[in-house]
């Protein structure tokens, strides 16, 4: 596969993904809107013994990351279905790109769009008030973080979209990521949990992930949660970006 | 026929088309019941917080959700406006010499019998899970209240919306509108707890009062005290969001 | 059968229009037509593509607002009196505007209910015009699955439904196939015939308003270009045409003959025609003259002037497939 076809294709997919205001503005608006309600509402909880942060602004850093990503890497998927719709996925086949170019683009268009909203959030909240403590290493590790992360969350809406063609369907998995990121320890630390909720963070892969980047916020840089943090979202991106090129090998064989 | 009769028939279509597209029904019962497990789930250990009335977080979340899914239940009904409006059925209505304020009752009443679902499924769901409704059939019975009174003002500000937008455009403004009218008051905590800017919104916002009027009844008896600012502040947004649907419709009609 | 509320009026059912004009921003659609329409007439308002029918009919129906000008239908003035125009009308838009999730049944249910049909006439009322336009064995499924000839169909039914005395009809017919065309028709016209209803009917299709419309106003980019009975619309354009085929060597010689019987039209290479100028009385007297030079016709044809050549000889242009030029901007 040829390395302009995967910066062409990826190119068309950001700007794609930037001229529809509507597949981006909430993935940044919403996060920092919840990071703001959220911290005016439960800003008092640093005060419970076991919270681990000193400022709840700096306790959600990672939460709107995390979250922004979530949102905005769908819109890859669903962008893809609508090609998918439009036939120009069907042309893109027929031309000399190489076949898997077309889903490496699209996830390497996620990983820059997960980049620079990393960086948004960050340079916002810490407008706002909010301290990176491990300094450069940790904003460094967060943005691999966040662009892994859009790999996983793009490369699993492409799979689905491949798989069905329709940007109705990736969309409607959306809240499925949205509940898997509430019931980890995204919102509020594991440590105040209680019952079968701490049960469930505890296995969701999400709040290892997430612990081990707010520990790079809220802590200081250690190799060994940047490590962690690093690990598991390119373990997911793997799964995902395997899901998605045998989504796409079995879509090309059944066109 | 009369203009009452004109509305209830207009309403017994909203509700038809409710039964007719279910994926509008399931999310607006699956999301509530979602916010009463994960949100009293995640911040159980707020309660521990000086100035939180209850013990259980439950107690806290599910009057809410049970609001906030008549709300969102509400604007649903301008949902349904805005595709009458596209396809022109709506012109369909404007043609009939009924009064023009059934048009816009009509859709009104719809959200006031739909509220009625979320309302039973998602406070039957809590209940399972362990809310205790202390102030008994009364605290209920202003939980009721509050939920259909949110229903007329999310559906006044659905409708009003949708006949001056007229396209899809208006959708997310609506549901915009209602979380963040929801959020910016005491839905996650009590004001006590809060700090800063949001502790002055949410004293400003009615919808506090609202929710302290549906809420009352899982924290203690009921009382005058926590039941008047609440009726107040639902009069007051019924007229407000119900002139604004009204004045749509003179928007509407070009 | 039921008597509807209200529908019962003494007055005139016809349609008075004055200087009425519509303006969207800068496009004037509509651009000061005068007409009337008188009560039991069936009266066509043809024109092409964004000649600005639907505005017009939007206007008269109450759901427009013009932007001058005056209109009256049955009486009653279509912005001051709009309650009362609802009450005696019945309308189909142009696109059916019928909720795809309801079935024929219920729609005619909710439609019979919002023009005051007493409760218990609803469903007799409904079921009636259901049979009426044959749609009884449909009435049960849901409007998504209909043709478009059906849906029309329904359409129509619903506009019904209250016996209105002066009928709308939007372009009923366009994108539908010649069968469903024919019947709707003879729907208008049993309607028009057995219960007197004055119909306002707008088409782009020629044989329409030729078929249907006592009389015609032909509209150009928001004007009336010309109006009156089809007939006398087509005699004003002038006289019939004659084509005669003649064997190649006598094409000259039969050209000279028809020289005096009127101005040459164009005609195909192998035969000739022309503008008869004495109309059909002047056949005999050719074919005499053309037996006289001893021309012997392969084959003779002579045709009305038709709608078409009224619409050319007021516009310049051809009505069928021609989009009105809509950039007409306000003065
Ligand atoms: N709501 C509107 N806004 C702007 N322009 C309109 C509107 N409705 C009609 N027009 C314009 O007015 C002109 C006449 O349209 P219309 O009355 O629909 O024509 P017709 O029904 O004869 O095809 C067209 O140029 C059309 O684009
Ligand atoms: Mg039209």
């Amino acid at each position: 596969m040829s390395a302009g076809g995967v910066v062409s294709l990826s190119r068309r997919s950001i700007s794609n993904t930037l001229r529809q205001p509507q597949m981006w503005v909430p993935s940044m608006a919403f996060p920092l809107i919840f990071t703001a309600l959220n911290t005016g509402a439960m800003g008092r909880a640093t005060r419970l013994p076991g919270f681990p942060a000193e400022s709840f602004l700096d306790f959600a850093v990672a939460t709107a990351v995390v979250q922004g990503v979530l949102f905005g890497a769908t819109a890859g998927g669903s962008d893809m279905a609508v090609d998918i719709q439009d036939g120009f996925f069907d042309r893109l086949v027929s031309s000399p790109v190489s076949r898997p170019t077309i889903v490496l683009a699209r996830l390497a268009g996620a990983a820059v769009l997960g980049a620079v909203q990393s960086l948004v959030f960050m340079a916002i909240l810490t407008a706002f008030g909010a301290q990176v403590r491990g300094g450069a290493p940790a904003v460094l590790t967060i943005v691999a973080v966040a662009m892994l992360l859009a790999m996983a969350i793009g490369g699993l809406s492409v799979a689905i979209a491949l798989k069905t063609g329709s940007s109705e369907v990736v969309q409607a998995a959306f809240p499925v990521f949205f509940i898997s990121l509430f019931t980890s320890s995204a919102f509020f630390p594991r440590e105040l949990m209680s019952g079968w909720f701490k049960t469930v963070a505890s296995v969701n892969p999400l709040s290892f992930m997430i612990e081990s980047v707010r520990a790079l916020i809220i802590g200081g840089f250690h190799v060994g949660d940047a490590m962690r943090a690093l690990a598991i979202v390119a373990a997911l991106a793997g799964v995902s970006l395997l899901l998605s090129l045998r989504a796409l090998r079995s879509r090309l064989a059944a066109g | 026929m009369n203009s009452l009769g004109i509305a209830l028939s207009l309403a017994g279509r909203n509700l038809l088309l409710m039964r007719r597209i279910p994926s509008v029904v399931v999310p607006s019962l699956v999301f509530p019941i979602f916010v009463v497990i994960a949100f009293s789930g995640a911040y159980s250990a707020l309660t521990r917080l000086p100035g939180f009335p209850v013990d259980k977080m439950i107690d806290w979340i599910l009057p809410m959700a049970v609001v906030q899914s008549s709300a969102f239940g509400g604007v649903n009904v301008g949902l349904s406006l805005v595709r009458d409006l596209q396809g022109g059925f709506f012109d369909r209505l404007l043609l009939a010499p009924v009064s023009r304020a059934s048009l816009v009752a009509g859709p009104i009443l719809g959200a006031v019998v739909r509220a009625f679902v979320p309302l039973a499924v998602v406070l039957a769901t809590g209940l399972a899970a362990g809310a205790r409704p202390r102030g008994g059939p009364a605290g209920l019975l202003m939980l009721l209240v509050a939920a259909e009174g949110v229903a007329v003002i999310a559906a006044g500000w659905g409708v009003g919306l949708a006949l001056r937008l007229r396209d899809q455009r208006a959708a997310p403004l609506m549901q915009v509108g209602i979380f963040l009218t929801v959020f910016l008051s005491t839905a996650q905590v009590p004001l006590a707890v809060m700090s800063g800017w949001l502790r002055t919104v949410a004293t400003l916002n009615p919808m506090t009062s609202i929710l302290a009027l549906g809420r009352q009844g899982f924290i203690g008896p009921v009382s005058w005290a926590q039941t008047w600012p609440g009726l107040v502040a639902l009069a007051g947004g019924i007229a407000v969001l119900g002139t604004f649907a009204v004045r749509g419709l003179a928007v509407a009609e070009q | 059968m039921s008597k509807p509320a209200g529908a019962a009026s003494p007055r005139a059912a016809n349609v008075e229009v004055r200087g009425l004009v519509r303006r969207f921003g800068s496009i004037t659609a509509v651009d000061g037509v005068d007409l009337d329409v008188a009560e039991g007439e069936v009266f066509g308002f043809l024109g092409p593509n964004g000649a600005g029918k639907s505005t017009m009919v939007r206007m008269l129906v109450t759901l427009l607002r013009p932007s001058a000008g005056a209109a009256r239908v049955a009486g009653y003035d279509v912005v001051k009196e709009a309650a009362k125009v609802r009450r005696v009308i019945g309308v189909a838009l142009q696109d059916a505007a019928l909720d795809p999730l309801m079935t024929g049944r219920e729609l005619l249910r909710l439609q019979a209910t919002l023009h005051g049909i007493p409760r218990g006439h609803v469903e007799a009322r409904g079921g009636e015009l259901l049979e009426r336009v044959g749609l009884t064995a449909a009435a049960d499924r849901r409007v998504g699955t209909y043709s478009g000839g059906m849906r029309r169909r329904l359409d129509l039914a619903m506009a019904l439904i209250h016996e209105p005395a002066v009928l709308f009809l939007d372009e009923p017919t366009t994108g539908l196939d010649p069968m469903s065309r024919i019947s709707l028709w003879e729907e208008v016209r049993r309607l028009n015939i057995d219960h007197g209803t004055t119909v306002f009917l707008t088409t782009q299709y020629l044989e329409e308003a030729d078929e249907l419309a006592q009389r015609v106003a032909i509209i150009d980019r928001g004007r009336i270009v010309r109006e009156g009975p089809p007939a006398e619309l087509k005699a004003q354009v002038g006289e019939p045409t004659l084509q005669v085929v003649v064997p190649e060597g006598d094409l000259e010689r039969a050209a000279e003959v028809l020289r005096h019987f009127g101005e040459p039209a164009p005609a195909r290479p192998d035969s000739l025609a022309v503008h008869l100028a004495g109309g059909a009385a002047g056949l005999a007297a050719v074919v005499r003259a053309l037996d006289e030079r001893g021309v012997q016709p392969v084959s003779m044809e002579l045709t009305a002037p038709s709608l078409d050549d009224v619409f050319v000889e007021a516009t310049g242009r051809r009505l069928e497939g021609a989009q009105a030029d809509p950039a007409v901007p306000a003065p």
